[in-house]
């Protein structure tokens, strides 16, 4: 599963059977330096999701089962959902010895 | 399979169903090739049934393996999942960057 960030739609008319009826989203990869990757990739997307936000994608049976027709489906990559909030220490400038136990979230 | 520090959380209230109520980890994996932590990976995402912290370092397994570790080979929509804390390593020659934060 990896982050990224939805750049845009894609749309196909000519295309494998199983696919018809889904939505595309174009999505690139967030790398640990806070980037982006250079390639995208492209994602079914079940949940609704909008340009612009971050998803997390799910890849092989997990994607195939998300995308939720209980069948086999000619697809690999799926948006499995829109991340709120992304809490990430940045490692390089952590000075060293730093980390601890996270601060108390209240949430479930 | 592979060991990764955790290095952060996500949170998501759109979701599917499936990943409701499961805590999901940012995991950087290790890498042998670099002494600082590398500047330019993709984060792995990992559903965490154990309390990781952050910090820590962790062993990550995808696919099958994954489902197993939630009580299972049923289907759910994510393939990666922590089935371990590490609490050492044993690998001479290792860059220091693997125990920097254990």
């Amino acid at each position: 599963m990896l982050v990224g960030t939805v750049i845009g739609k894609v749309w196909s008319t000519q295309k494998e059977q199983s696919l018809e009826g889904l939505r595309f989203l174009m999505i690139r990869p967030w790398l640990s330096d806070g980037s982006e990757s250079a390639e995208p990739i492209v994602a079914v997307d079940p949940i609704g999701a909008d340009v612009g936000e971050k998803v997390l994608v799910v890849f092989g049976r997990a994607a195939r089962h998300a995308i939720g027709r209980g069948q086999d489906i000619g697809f690999q990559t799926a948006v499995v959902g829109v991340v709120d909030e992304l809490d990430v220490a940045k490692p390089a400038r952590r000075p060293k010895g730093s980390s601890g136990p996270p601060k108390e979230r209240a949430r479930e | 399979m592979f060991i990764g520090r955790v290095i952060g959380e996500v949170w998501a209230t759109k979701k599917v169903d499936d990943l409701g109520g499961k805590r999901l980890l940012v995991i950087e994996p290790l890498d042998a090739g670099k002494e600082r932590p590398a500047p330019k990976v993709t984060p792995v995402v990992a559903a965490d049934p154990l309390g990781a912290d952050v910090g820590e370092r962790v062993i990550v397994a995808f696919g099958k393996a994954a489902r197993v570790a939630f009580g299972g080979d049923g289907d759910y929509a994510f393939e990666a999942a922590i089935v371990g804390i590490v609490d050492d390593v044993e690998a001479p020659g290792a860059p220091s960057s693997w125990g920097e934060f254990a």
